[in-house]
């Protein structure tokens, strides 16, 4: 797994490059914009981490570049340009999500995985139910059963389920969760996303069942893998 | 009609402009009243008082007369003068005869030298007139004097009728007069009080328009202008301070984040405890986190042009909706109940994301201060929505600075913020043109937040009304 880091900031590059490293990818590192655009046209990288201003060529160029020459590896854009209008120009050049700095490591690496999964996973079928251990989902008729247990939700707290049911066995974090079920981009900033898994979990996991919602510390939620 | 009874309404209100207007029309009318007394004491009043001293100086030659004469004597001269006089209409009254050109003395006339009005047919004039007169007891008769004043009191009359319209005209005149003067002042000092009201609500860049004139209200203009540069000036410098801070602190500590996030990695590998740099990150997030907070409401306030440019038709309900939703695991937790009303189709051109944060950051404030068992709503109106909580609410004095930045209600200290959520909220409110209003629930608050240019349909049967929370396990 090789990822390339485009990133202008010395300190930021070697955090980076650190980080990625210890979780086991392999890193490519561009100071500016012109040579961040040459490794990603050149190498085979699973994902372009990209800051937005750089040197020589900025972030935005660098991607709509790519992206006009044909290339399509994930792009996880990295910047302080926090507004939602900014973010919207990132993603609508051809940027695969937006992560705003200071981030925390745990959520750039959960975000990290997604991309990758998603790409892996993108020429997978439609389905039209989701299933987790003895938790099944219908998503037609938007039935979910324990068991033979019908569980009721609400609109939100079945967005919320489907979202952890379809990463199930990812590590997804509060502001993740909050984005694919909300669709809102900002961080509520208070424990307000536990209490919806809280809510949810209770909903889930009722009678002494055997959990499928784990709580990652200091991170975020994973539901269980499905087999 | 209808402009004139609004013109009315609008100057009794503007209370400045009727009271000048009032003072100026009676100043006026007291001048013309003086005038027309003065005018009339020189004129008819001096020929009045002509009159009497004849009447008087007439009636004391016949007290002589009758004195110095006896009465056959004086009888004699009587008939003679009565005769003679044109003016005046002389009869003597004895017990026996009457004398003089009068067949009978009205039996109101009054003692001289008060005069009394009395009707008489008038063989001169062929027909009835009105003439003065008096009567006083003389010798062993009663003399009566009367005068033929028809003439004088007609002139009085006349005299009256042209004051009451001169009046009536003075009274147009200053109203009129009074009114134009008092609009012109009016209007330029509205001027004024519209540039305050801008700059009020935010707009420092406000500045009171200049006339041609140079007269004091320019000066005045100028001043505030002046005024106003410097604290524009000022805040700039302020709030660019901040920025500058949070900006350039922001990088390091970011940094500081990354080398702490790192060690941290480490230490997990080595399975060492983490908790002091665990702790660290919090606290370093919480400064970061206030930091972005203020640099976002720096961003908001200014360049308002730029920052609506993106913004597209959003339905308000929906906002609501979603924000109820986020919010009521969290209420229920302090058993708390909140319940929506959204019947009503709101849509309005905005930012999605900053209306639900704005309409979430409420929320939570309503949730995080109404205490526990509070009663929370929140109701679409035709123009916005209100939020109301029967909880301790705010005092007045505190309604104000509620909005500042970093303020906290003393009472509320204790509870975890930094006091940049309803800053952020009337920010959010004001880039989308619209006002924040907090009012007293009794008890409680309620928050009535208002757009001017919402899209509202009455007809159209909302489908999400019971997406409310409060259900319970199913």
């Amino acid at each position: 797994m090789r990822i390339l880091v485009i990133e202008d900031n010395q300190t930021t590059r070697q955090y980076l490059q650190k980080a990625l490293q210890e979780q086991g990818y392999e890193v490519d590192l561009a100071d500016n914009g012109q040579d961040g655009l040459f490794l990603a046209l050149e190498g085979d990288h699973q994902l372009i981490l990209l800051d937005r201003m750089l040197p020589k060529l900025d972030g935005l160029t660098v991607l709509s570049t790519l992206r006009n020459a044909g290339k399509q590896t994930p792009v996880l854009i990295l910047s302080a340009l926090d507004s939602v209008s900014e973010r919207v120009k990132g993603l609508r050049e051809g940027g695969d999500d937006y992560l705003i700095k200071p981030f925390a490591l745990s959520e750039l690496l959960i975000r990290i995985e997604i991309l990758i999964q998603r790409k892996n996973q993108s020429s997978e079928k439609v389905t039209s139910s989701l299933q987790v251990s003895d938790l099944k989902m219908d998503l037609l008729s938007h039935k979910v059963y324990r068991g033979l247990n019908e569980i009721k939700l609400q609109p939100k707290e079945f967005k919320l389920l489907r979202y952890l049911m379809e990463h199930s066995g990812q590590v997804l974090s509060r502001s993740l969760l909050f984005e694919a079920v909300w669709d809102y981009q900002f961080d509520p900033q208070t424990n307000v996303i536990d209490v919806h898994l809280a809510r949810l979990r209770k909903k889930v996991e009722f009678d002494g069942l055997p959990p499928l919602l784990e709580t990652v510390r200091g991170t975020g939620y994973r539901m269980v893998a499905s087999k | 009609m209808a402009r004139v009874t609004e013109w009315w309404q609008a100057s009794r209100k503007a209370s400045s402009v009727w009271r000048l207007t009032r003072l100026y029309t009676v100043l006026l009318l007291s001048v013309v009243a003086v005038l027309l007394v003065v005018l009339y004491q020189l004129s008819i009043g001096q020929m009045s008082r002509q009159q009497q001293a004849q009447l008087e100086s007439l009636i004391a030659q016949q007290t002589v007369l009758a004195e110095q004469l006896n009465t056959d004597e004086f009888i004699a001269q009587f008939k003679l003068q009565a005769e003679s006089s044109r003016q005046y209409i002389l009869t003597y009254q004895t017990e026996k005869q009457l004398i003089g050109r009068l067949s009978f003395i009205p039996e109101q006339i009054s003692s001289c030298p008060r005069l009394t009005r009395f009707p008489i047919w008038l063989d001169k004039y062929d027909e009835i007139r009105l003439l003065s007169g008096c009567s006083q007891p003389l010798g062993a008769g009663s003399l009566t004097v009367a005068i033929d004043d028809e003439a004088l009191y007609a002139l009085k009359a006349q005299y009256i009728s042209a004051s009451v319209i001169a009046l009536i005209l003075a009274l147009l005149l200053g109203l009129l007069t009074g009114l134009v003067f008092s609009l012109r002042v009016l209007k330029r000092i509205n001027s004024f009080n519209q540039t305050a009201q801008l700059v009020e609500a935010g707009q420092l860049s406000a500045r009171v328009a200049l006339s041609n004139n140079n007269d004091e209200y320019d000066h005045m203009a100028l001043h505030i202008n002046t005024m106003l540069s410097q604290l524009e000036h000022s805040f700039e410098t302020v709030s660019g301070i901040t920025d500058a801070i949070a900006h350039d602190l922001r990088t390091p500590l970011s940094h500081l984040r990354q080398q702490i996030e790192l060690e941290l990695l480490d230490k997990r590998q080595q399975d060492q405890p983490t908790t002091q740099l665990q702790s660290m990150i919090e606290k370093l997030d919480e400064i970061l986190f206030t930091f972005s907070a203020m640099l976002e409401l720096t961003r908001l306030q200014q360049q308002k042009e730029t920052k609506t440019q993106h913004f597209k038709i959003i339905d308000l309900s929906k906002i609501i909706i979603d924000a109820v939703d986020l919010i009521e695991p969290l209420a229920e937790e302090k058993e708390q109940i909140i319940t929506s009303d959204v019947d009503l189709n709101i849509t309005l051109k905005g930012d999605a994301t900053l209306l639900f944060r704005a309409v979430y950051n409420l929320l939570e404030n309503a949730s995080k201060y109404a205490g526990e068992h509070a009663r929370i709503s929140i109701r679409l109106t035709e123009s916005g929505f209100t939020i109301s909580d029967n909880g301790l609410g705010i005092s007045d004095n505190e309604k104000n600075k509620v909005f500042q930045r970093l303020y906290r209600i003393e009472k509320s200290r204790h509870v975890a913020g930094f006091g940049l959520g309803l800053t952020l909220v009337k920010a959010i409110v004001q880039l989308h043109n619209g006002q924040i209003t907090l009012l007293d629930n009794n008890p409680g608050l309620q928050v009535m937040v208002e757009f001017p240019d919402t899209i509202c349909c009455h007809n159209n049967v909302n489908k999400h009304t019971n997406s409310n929370g409060n259900n319970k396990e199913g």
